[in-house]
């Protein structure tokens, strides 16, 4: 062989090498940039809806493509796929799809945060629908036909039964070449925590995890859970951004690493603040060194429940088949392995029942053993003395607004309930009755969330002053008024009864303080304004 | 500009000079003036040369890069991305040391092509083949350790794949790995033995490498290229080492620096995620110069891809006297050769490629 044709050889062979390294130099490229999230990956399935839908609705899709599912090429027949048979799906493009995405969808890829949540306190946030809240917004500011404040409100937050528009015979409406099926405006769009969904599933992950980004740092910041964890109810946003934890998060944002992918674990991937999701959702670092991992079920580690009348200390009960409840302490706990009746909430026609379904009692987690869990975040920043110093203050608190105020109203309405002053039928006749609901429900809840976040605030003038103030000044006198229209002998016994009440020591400070301690005030009062 | 009339100090002072270095002049003069075939006027024949540029970019880069580099596990990482973001000039200097890195590669690998397709490695020269091909590991391994340096979650785990690959070496293998690793896996030692390697061990392996085989060239000579209807008059055969060849190969290195710059400026050095013992991360990839491995891996077992390439490696290096004797005993042309080195290239090409779109 000639050396020419060898030269020649030697030539082509460099082109190539340098050609496969061009390739494989923008094949890299292409790489980096999907994996750093500059780049989506568009698979065939979901390219003819990128196509379209990148014109239609630009900024969902670029939102998606920012998104850790398009960097993974999960994209939108992924979620939106729907099954044959199901009520929400339509062929759209060929492709039998829902616009709904249920926690069921998710579930596919998503399973052990599926089955967490779905057991959890937010999964039955929709259960509301049948509560005096529900009441308030349907019936108290509805009018019929006219549901408005319920759909706006409510449900944003605790979610719909998703409904769907029927004809005379009762079958879903469809429209368009597309046959879609028409959702009752009512009920949808809604992002609601404990969403009641067609195929069955409770919840909506879209209410933490935002679409179609899905970003984790929005789910791990707290304005996230500040949309409905707010106002004159539950005001935890509010109080968390007056605490010592709200200051350091706020001012430490940048270090919190909430961007981090994968496991987001305080005492190792950041330090700086706790947010909602630190204490109740995401895993922290033990003194062993062990990472606990999240948990999708919020009520893990909470160890009071503060939105009753009276607080109680809850114990968890789980049964085979994975349904968990909650028992107040003060009832009897069934021992493991037990047969329970249990009342559960399901859909059914498109309307919320009760269901009673026996089941075994699997385990049992002891109020207690929640406050340890919770206790285990705390540790990962204080010592054990300033934590268990801190459930002290905690739980003096609660046991006060129980004692002095909580149980004693629940009392007064129990009685006038029992002596047919209120009906039980009519929850807010009387104005007695929106005085007592505002007293626990509101101001009450504010005393005692403030004082499970450290919001001085909101434990003392926005709870326990307004609690205080409207308990002697509103509540007290509403009781005898309502007694009043029962006639004058129902006036006169509830007067005694009230008279005897306030003669209890926690209350006789209103007869005047005593010498000393008024002079004290006086004194004091001199010295800060002279 | 007129020049200047020489002064009496002049011819003292290099007479002084000269004194102090009693050296040979002559033989210096004459080694320099060494003939050189005239082929090598051209730049495509100077790929020896460019990879000793290279080399020495990288020494210099690679010296400046280790007063910064703290090689520790804990401080690997942050002390790359200070060199990367806080040190003055860090960056261009860290790109020039990776860009410079894999031109190297490159180049070896195109001065391998011309070699064996000019048949250059036969006798009297099989033993600079031999050399040649050490030095290619030698490279190679450079390019592995320094990457792992970095200490990012691919280097980390690629670290991780490589010494896995070492563990399946027949025999030794075990031993090997243990030896890389500094332990039963990849820790807190093995980040020091790739340093030890990469900033003491191997240059000194390059530095002896090269001598002999630049020795060995200087004692050969350049392998004469005949190429067909070329008539070279017989003075213009050849032309002198200094200054002639020195000016081509300066010329080569004034571009090769230019050209690393405008790479270091486009394509600076990145950096990805931190390492993550407990996080592995979704593609484990080598370098490019490691995917035809790689690729032979996932075809293969890892066993089986270690034997081939140890197989292969062996026939690489043994190559010379393997042709040699299947000449001597079939008397086959040098078309099958020529025909063997396209299809191997051209496997190592498409596996490359390959792995790049896998």
């Amino acid at each position: 062989m000639s050396l020419n044709i060898k030269r020649l050889i030697v030539a082509a062979l460099s082109f190539l090498f340098l050609g496969a390294l061009l390739l494989v130099a923008y094949q890299e490229s292409k790489r980096h940039r999907v994996e750093t999230g500059l780049e989506p990956v568009i698979t065939a399935t979901n390219s003819g809806c990128v196509k379209c839908h990148q014109t239609d609705a630009p900024a969902l899709v670029k939102d998606w493509e920012s998104s850790r599912h398009a960097q993974l090429g999960v994209g939108c027949v992924d979620c939106h796929q729907a099954e044959k048979g199901d009520i929400d799906g339509w062929t759209h493009e060929g492709v039998l799809i829902s616009a709904l995405v249920t926690p069921k969808d998710c579930a596919r890829c998503h399973t052990k945060q599926h089955q967490e949540f779905a057991k959890s306190h937010h999964a039955k946030a929709g259960e509301i629908l049948a509560s005096l809240d529900n009441i308030l917004a349907e019936r108290v500011a509805g009018m019929p036909g006219n549901m408005a404040d319920a759909v706006n409100g409510c449900w944003q937050c605790h979610g719909s039964i998703i409904k769907f528009k029927r004809d005379d015979k009762g079958q879903i409406l469809r429209v368009g070449k597309d046959s879609k099926p028409v959702i009752d405006p009512d009920t949808w769009p809604n992002s609601g925590m404990g969403r009641l969904n067609p195929d069955g599933s409770k919840g909506s992950c879209h209410a933490c995890h935002s679409r179609h980004g899905f970003h984790a740092y929005v789910a791990r910041s707290p304005e996230n859970c500040g949309k409905c964890h707010m106002g004159p109810d539950h005001p935890q946003i509010e109080i968390y951004n007056e605490s010592k934890h709200g200051i350091a998060f706020y001012a430490n944002r940048d270090k919190m690493a909430l961007s981090k992918p994968g496991d987001w674990i305080l005492g190792r991937d950041y330090y700086a603040a706790p947010t909602c999701a630190t204490c109740h959702i995401s895993g922290h670092m033990t003194p062993q060194g062990i990472n606990t991992g999240n948990n999708h079920d919020v009520g893990e580690r909470i160890s009071w429940t503060l939105r009753p009348v009276v607080s109680t200390k809850i114990n968890r009960i789980t049964y085979d088949d994975g349904y968990k409840e909650d028992y107040p302490d003060t009832r009897q706990l069934p021992k493991i392995g037990a047969k329970v009746d249990t009342t559960e909430h399901v859909v059914e026609n498109e309307a919320l029942v009760k269901k009673t379904v026996n089941r075994t009692v699997k385990s049992i987690l002891t109020w207690q053993e929640r406050r340890t869990n919770m206790k285990g975040v705390c540790l990962n920043c204080h010592n054990d003395t300033y934590v268990d110093n801190f459930y002290k203050q905690f739980d003096s608190l609660v046991t006060l607004y129980n004692e002095k105020f909580a149980i004693p109203a629940q009392d007064f309405m129990n009685k006038l309930t029992a002596d047919k002053v209120l009906n039980p039928a009519a929850p807010f006749e009387h104005e007695v009755q929106w005085v007592f609901w505002e007293l626990w429900h509101h101001e009450g809840r504010r005393a005692r969330h403030g004082a499970s976040m450290m919001g001085p605030d909101y434990t003392h003038w926005h709870g326990m002053y307004e609690v205080s103030k409207h308990f002697y000044q509103k509540f007290m006198p509403e009781v005898i008024k309502a007694a009043a229209t029962k006639g004058p002998a129902m006036k006169q016994k509830y007067e005694k009864l009230v008279n005897e009440h306030l003669a209890r020591p926690e209350h006789v400070w209103q007869k005047g303080l005593k010498p000393e301690e008024a002079e004290a005030l006086r004194r004091s009062y001199e010295e800060r304004y002279k | 500009m007129k020049s200047e009339p020489q002064t009496h100090w002049q011819p003292a002072l290099m007479a002084r000079i000269k004194s102090m270095l009693p050296i040979d002049w002559e033989i210096i003069r004459h080694m320099g003036a060494e003939p050189i075939p005239y082929h090598l006027k051209k730049w495509w024949f100077c790929l020896g040369g460019t990879i000793l540029y290279l080399f020495i970019v990288q020494i210099a880069t690679g010296i400046a890069l280790t007063f910064y580099y703290v090689p520790t596990p804990q401080e690997a990482y942050a002390s790359i991305v200070a060199i990367t973001q806080e040190v003055r000039f860090g960056w261009y200097i860290r790109s020039l040391h990776k860009w410079s890195g894999n031109l190297m590669i490159v180049a070896v690998m195109l001065h391998m092509l011309r070699v064996f397709f000019t048949a250059a490695y036969r006798h009297p020269r099989q033993l600079n083949w031999c050399v040649g091909f050490l030095l290619l590991g030698t490279t190679m391994t450079f390019g592995f350790t320094g990457y792992s340096l970095v200490y990012e979650q691919l280097s980390f785990w690629g670290a991780t794949v490589a010494t896995n690959l070492a563990e399946a070496v027949p025999l030794i293998g075990p031993w090997i790995a243990f030896f890389l690793r500094g332990g039963p896996e990849v820790g807190e030692n093995t980040l020091t033995r790739f340093f030890v390697l990469h900033i003491g061990v191997l240059p000194t392996v390059a530095f002896i490498l090269v001598a002999i085989h630049i020795f060995l060239v200087r004692l050969h000579g350049v392998t004469e290229l005949n190429f067909d209807g070329e008539t070279v008059p017989e003075g213009k055969r050849h032309f002198q080492f200094w200054p002639d060849h020195a000016t081509t190969e300066i010329l080569i290195g004034v571009l090769l620096m230019y050209l690393l710059t405008i790479l270091a400026l486009v394509f600076p050095a990145g950096l990805g995620e931190p390492a993550n013992v407990n996080e592995t991360p979704l593609h484990i990839k080598p370098e490019w110069y490691f995917y035809f491995n790689f690729r032979l891996l996932k075809l293969t077992s890892l066993k089986l891809s270690v034997v081939l390439t140890m197989a292969i490696g062996a026939i690489a290096f043994f190559w010379p006297f393997i042709e040699e004797w299947f000449m001597r005993r079939w008397r086959v042309s040098d078309r099958l050769p020529v025909t063997l080195g396209v299809l191997a290239f051209l496997l190592f090409l498409m596996l490359t490629v390959w792995e790049a779109f896998a």
